[in-house]
C-alpha cells in the first residue's frame, strides 16, 4: 500500500538524549507498608505522585457507594485540622492532591513543587488515617453524592452506558451501574457511622503502591513515605465481589429522555478475559484497529464516509486482572439519524470480525499503539499513572518498556484467532439513551 | 553547535526575540512566525521524552464570522482534515492515516479568536507534522462533496452540545450580552448557518485567513533548533504571505473591523427551560480585553474567588449547602468579553438564593478589598500552576496558543511576574470596574420535569426553548 510521502527526519532529534528505559530509570523501594516506584525526570520543580491501597470492599454490601463517600470527605478535615486549614495547606502551596474510589482500591493523585513534597505526603497520610468524618460534612456530602446522581441522570452517556452494564453484569460485579433510582436511595440510606466503621476496617497498609515521577530524590522521598504511611497497619480482609459477567440474552434497551437530541448509543458484549490472559493484548490491538482512533474502521467508515455521527469508537473497557470486562461500541447520534447509524455501526463490527484485520491495517495500528505509547510517558502524571496501573497488576517496569516490542511481535493470524475467540456480533446487547424519533 | 539560549543565524528566519526559553524568529520572506521551546534535558535527571508537539495557530476565529457565516471558521476546520492532493483518505495519507500511524495524538480547535492544529507525537517524526501542515495551509480541497459528509457530523456535534444544559445557557448569556460584536454567537455557529453554508462560503474565508502572516508556527518539546527551522523554510517558505490584494493593499486581516458592542447600559437576564434536575445560575459582567491593563488582576479575581476549597465561592455557596459547584472565569480574549460567575444548585434550593450569593460575592470584593492571605495564596497557586503548565510539551502548546490568539504570546511566559506584580489593590479597583450591575447579564437554566423547589418563581426578560 502506498503511504505516501514521507520526509526524512534525520537531524531532528537530539542524539544526547536517548529513548526513556523505564527499567533502568525507576527506582523501587520499600517504604515500611508502601512500595515505591520513583522516577526521577528532567522537568524543573514539578512532582507528581499516584498511589492507591486495597480495601477489600464488599460489592454485595453498598461497599462502593461508602467508599465513594469516604474518598469524598478525607478532604473535609483530619483530627489535627479543619476542612479549611487541610486546603489552605495544601492551596497556599498550590498543590493539588485528590482521592478517589477505584473498584478494589481507594487512590490518591497528587502534584507539587520539589520543596513541598514532604509536607504534601504528611498532610496525605494524615487525610487517610485520621479523617475527621464529621456529621455535619458527611450530611452535605450525601447531599452533593445525591445531586451527582441526578445529574447523571441528565447525561445520555451516562445513561446508555449504565443501561449496558445492567445487561452484562451481575449487581455485585465491579464492573455494574445501578439504576440511578436504587442507587440514590442507597445513598440516602447511609450513615457517617457505616462510613466511620468501614474506614476503621478496611482502611490501612493493605496493597499501598505509590508511584513517583518528576524532580525528585529518591531517598529523600522514600524517607518522606516511610515518615508518615510506613507504620499504616494492613486491614487483613479480603474484597467480595462477582468476578465474572452473567448477561442477560443479548437484546436492546431504549432509555427515553427529553430534550435530548443526540443519542448515545452503547453496543457490547462480556469478555471471558483478564489482562493478565495471553489473548489480553491481541483482542486490544484487533479492537483498536476497530475503533481506536480516528483512522480506524468505524471512523473512517460512519463518520467520515458517511457523516452519520460526530463521535464513535470501539474498546475493552473494564478488564482487570481481578476480574471480566466487556467489549463496547460507542457511537453518538442525531435523531434523524439514529436507525440508520445503528445499522452503519453494526455493519462494520460485522464485517470487521468475520473477515479479520488486514496486515496494512494491523502495521499501522501496532505502530499507533507503540507510538502512544512512548507520547504517554512525555509528563510527570502520565508516568506516575503507567507505574501505579502496572505495579497494581503485578507487572515488572520492564513491561512498559517491553510493550511496544510485544504490540509489534502480534502477527495477523494471531490477532485474528484472538477476535474470533472473544468477538460475536450475535451477543452484542444494545442500549440507546436520548430522544426517540418519533 | 550554540548553546540552548543562543538565538540562531539562519538565512531564512529573522530571530525577533526570546523570552522565558521562548525563542521567536519570522520567516523573511513571507512572515510566518515561528515559536521555539526547546526541551533542555538534565544528565542528572534523566533524559526528557523524545517527543515534540507541533501547532499552527491560525488568527482566525469565530470573531470573524458574519451573519450566515456562523460556524464557518470551526466547519472549515473540520475540512481541514478532508484532505489535500498529497495526503488524502483516497490514498491511505490522511492526516490521520499519516500521524496517528507513529503514535500521533493529534487534532484542531476552534476558538472565539483563534484556530489551532496541533500533533504530540515522537519527535523523530516531526517531520511529517510539518509537511502536513505545510501543505494543507494552502492545499486543501474543500470540495462539495467533503462538506456535504461533514456538515452532519457538525450538526451531530452540535447536538452534542445542546443536550448540555450549562452550554446552553451560556450561549444565551453571550448572544443577550452582546447584541453587535460577533461573541454574541456560539463558536459551533447557529444551526440554521451550520446547515446552509457553502463549500464556495468556507473557500472564500479559507482564503482570506489561511497564509503564512496570519500565522504562528510553536515547536515544543525535544528536537534541534537549527533542523527545525531549515525543516520550516523547506515546507513553508515558498508559500507567498498572503493573499494577492491587488494593487499593493494589505490582507483583509490587517485592516479588518469588527463591529464594536455599544455600551450595555442596564442588566439583562435570559432563561433557558429544558428537560433536566438541577438547575444553574450564572452572573456575565462585560469584561476588558485580555491585554488591558485590568487582567492581571481579574486573573487573580478568579483564582481567590474559585481556586479550591479556600476560594470564595466554595466558602459561600457549596460549603453552605447552596451549590453542588461554583467556579469563575475570564477568558482573556482579543475583544472585550465577560467575566463569569456560575453555580450549580444543590437540590431543593432556588434560583433567587444561589443568584443572590453571586452578587454578594461580587459585591464583597468591591466592598471591602481581598485579603492580603488570599493574594498570597493565588499567587502561590499560579507559580504552580506555571511549573505544571510545562510538564509535557502538550499542556504548554495549549497554554502558549491562548496567548498567540489574545495577541501577544509573551503573555505565557511572563505569566508569573505579572500575577506576582499584582496587588490587592489592583483586584479591587478591577473588580469595581467589572462588577457594575448595569453591565450585568443574568442567565437561570430552569430544568423542567425535575423535582420542585418551594417558592421558586423563574423569570427572564427573554427566554429560550
Amino acid at each position: 500500500m502506498d503511504h505516501g510521502p514521507r520526509t526524512t527526519d534525520h537531524g531532528l532529534l537530539r542524539e544526547d538524549h536517548p529513548s526513556p528505559h523505564l527499567a533502568e530509570r525507576v527506582v523501587e523501594a520499600e517504604a515500611g507498608a508502601a512500595r515505591l516506584w520513583l522516577l526521577p525526570t528532567p522537568v524543573r520543580d514539578v512532582v507528581a505522585f499516584r498511589g492507591s491501597f486495597e480495601t477489600a470492599p464488599d460489592f454485595a454490601t453498598d461497599d462502593d457507594l461508602v467508599q465513594h463517600l469516604l474518598a469524598d470527605l478525607l478532604d473535609k478535615g483530619t483530627r489535627r485540622r479543619d476542612r479549611f486549614a487541610v486546603a489552605a495547606a495544601l492551596e497556599g502551596r498550590g498543590a493539588e492532591l485528590a482521592f478517589y474510589p477505584d473498584g478494589l482500591r481507594v487512590g490518591f493523585a497528587g502534584k507539587c513543587l520539589r520543596a513541598d513534597v514532604a509536607d504534601v505526603l504528611a498532610l496525605a497520610a494524615e487525610q487517610l488515617r485520621e479523617p475527621l468524618l464529621d456529621a455535619d460534612e458527611f450530611v452535605k456530602e450525601q447531599a452533593r453524592a445525591v445531586a451527582g446522581v441526578r445529574q447523571a441522570m441528565d447525561s445520555t452517556s451516562a445513561q446508555a452506558s449504565g443501561a449496558l452494564k445492567r445487561r452484562m453484569y451481575p449487581p455485585d460485579h465491579p464492573n455494574y451501574n445501578r439504576p440511578f433510582e436504587v442507587e440514590r436511595a442507597a445513598l440516602e440510606a447511609l450513615t457517617v457511622e457505616r462510613v466511620r466503621e468501614y474506614h476503621a476496617a478496611h482502611f490501612g497498609g493493605t496493597g499501598l503502591r505509590i508511584a513517583f515521577a518528576g524532580d525528585l530524590d529518591p531517598a529523600a522521598v522514600t524517607e518522606a513515605v516511610r515518615a508518615t504511611l510506613g507504620d499504616w497497619a494492613p486491614h487483613g480482609l479480603a474484597a467480595r465481589y462477582a468476578p465474572d459477567a452473567a448477561p442477560t440474552p443479548p437484546g436492546r434497551v431504549d432509555v427515553p429522555m427529553a430534550d435530548k437530541h443526540n443519542l448515545d448509543c452503547r453496543f457490547g458484549h462480556a469478555l471471558a478475559l483478564r489482562r493478565d490472559d495471553d489473548d489480553f493484548l491481541p483482542v486490544y490491538v484487533g479492537v483498536f484497529a476497530l475503533g481506536g482512533n480516528f483512522s480506524a474502521r468505524l471512523m473512517q467508515e460512519v463518520r467520515d464516509r458517511q457523516g452519520l455521527t460526530y463521535g464513535i469508537g470501539a474498546a475493552v473497557s473494564g478488564v482487570a486482572v481481578e476480574h471480566g470486562g466487556h467489549f463496547r461500541v460507542s457511537v453518538s447520534l442525531s435523531g434523524a439519524n439514529l436507525e440508520r447509524g445503528l445499522a452503519a455501526t453494526e455493519e462494520v463490527v460485522r464485517r470487521f470480525v468475520a473477515e479479520g484485520v488486514r496486515a496494512d491495517e494491523l502495521a499501522e495500528k501496532q505502530e499507533t499503539i507503540a507510538g502512544t505509547h512512548v507520547v504517554g510517558l512525555a509528563t510527570t502524571g502520565g508516568l506516575a499513572a503507567r507505574l501505579l496501573v502496572n505495579a497494581e497488576r503485578g507487572f515488572p517496569v520492564a513491561y512498559l518498556d517491553a510493550y511496544p516490542d510485544l504490540v509489534r511481535a502480534l502477527t495477523v493470524d494471531a490477532v485474528n484467532e484472538a477476535l474470533r475467540r472473544h468477538l460475536d456480533p450475535d451477543r452484542l446487547h444494545l442500549a440507546v439513551a436520548g430522544t426517540l424519533p418519533a | 553547535m550554540p548553546a540552548p539560549n543562543a538565538p540562531l543565524d539562519h538565512a531564512a528566519f529573522e530571530f525577533v526575540r526570546a523570552v522565558g526559553g521562548i525563542e521567536e524568529y519570522r520567516h523573511r520572506a513571507n512572515g510566518l512566525t515561528v515559536l521555539l521551546l526547546p526541551e533542555v534535558g538534565d544528565p542528572a535527571r534523566g533524559a526528557a521524552a523524545p517527543v515534540a508537539t507541533f501547532m499552527v495557530t491560525y488568527r482566525v476565529g469565530s470573531r470573524n464570522e458574519g451573519a450566515g457565516l456562523t460556524g464557518a471558521t470551526h466547519l472549515l476546520e473540520h475540512l481541514m482534515f478532508k484532505g489535500t492532493e498529497r495526503f488524502n483518505r483516497e490514498r491511505g495519507t490522511s492526516v490521520f492515516q499519516v500521524l496517528q500511524r507513529v503514535g500521533g495524538q493529534i487534532n484542531a480547535t476552534t476558538w472565539y479568536d483563534r484556530t489551532n492544529y496541533y500533533a504530540l507525537l515522537p519527535s523523530e517524526h516531526l517531520g511529517l507534522a510539518v509537511e502536513i501542515e505545510a501543505d494543507r495551509m494552502r492545499g486543501a480541497r474543500v470540495r462539495d462533496e467533503d462538506l456535504a459528509s461533514e456538515r452532519t457530523v457538525v450538526l451531530n456535534e452540535l447536538d452534542r452540545g445542546e443536550n448540555e444544559p450549562l452550554r446552553k445557557l451560556l450561549h444565551a448569556v453571550f448572544a443577550t450580552a452582546f447584541f453587535a460584536h460577533p461573541y454574541g454567537h456560539p463558536v459551533i455557529g447557529w444551526r440554521s448557518d451550520v446547515e446552509t453554508v457553502t463549500a464556495e462560503g468556507l473557500r472564500h474565508f479559507y482564503d482570506t485567513y489561511y497564509w503564512p502572516a496570519n500565522a504562528t508556527a510553536s515547536v515544543i518539546g525535544l528536537f534541534d533548533r537549527g533542523a527545525v527551522l531549515d525543516l520550516l523554510d523547506a515546507r513553508f517558505g515558498a508559500i507567498p504571505a498572503g493573499p494577492d490584494a491587488g494593487g499593493g493593499a494589505e490582507p483583509l486581516w490587517v485592516h479588518e473591523a469588527v463591529t464594536r458592542e455599544p455600551p450595555q447600559q442596564g442588566e439583562r437576564r435570559v432563561t433557558v427551560r429544558q428537560a433536566g434536575q438541577l438547575g444553574t445560575v450564572l452572573c456575565a459582567w462585560k469584561a476588558p480585553a485580555g491585554l488591558d491593563p485590568d487582567a492581571d488582576a481579574l486573573d487573580v479575581l478568579v483564582q481567590l474567588l474559585s481556586a479550591g476549597k479556600s476560594a470564595r465561592l466554595f466558602r459561600r455557596l457549596t460549603d453552605r449547602g447552596l451549590s453542588t459547584h461554583a467556579a469563575a472565569f475570564y477568558p482573556r480574549l482579543r475583544d472585550p468579553g465577560l467575566f463569569v460567575l456560575y453555580a450549580s444548585l444543590a437540590p431543593g434550593v432556588a434560583h433567587e438564593a444561589v443568584e443572590a450569593a453571586l452578587r454578594e460575592a461580587a459585591a464583597e470584593v468591591v466592598r471591602d478589598g481581598v485579603t492580603a492571605e488570599e493574594l498570597a495564596r493565588a499567587r502561590r497557586q499560579v507559580v504552580a500552576e506555571e511549573a505544571f503548565a510545562r510538564d509535557g510539551p502538550f499542556a504548554v502548546a495549549a497554554r502558549l496558543n491562548e496567548a498567540i490568539a489574545v495577541g501577544d504570546w509573551t503573555l505565557f511566559p511572563e505569566y508569573r511576574q505579572r500575577i506576582e506584580a499584582v496587588t490587592a489593590e489592583a483586584v479591587r479597583d478591577a473588580a469595581s470596574r467589572v462588577f457594575d450591575d448595569d453591565r450585568l447579564t443574568v442567565g437561570w437554566y430552569v430544568p423542567t420535569g425535575g423535582e420542585a423547589v418551594d417558592g421558586e418563581t423563574a423569570d427572564g426578560d427573554a427566554s429560550e426553548e
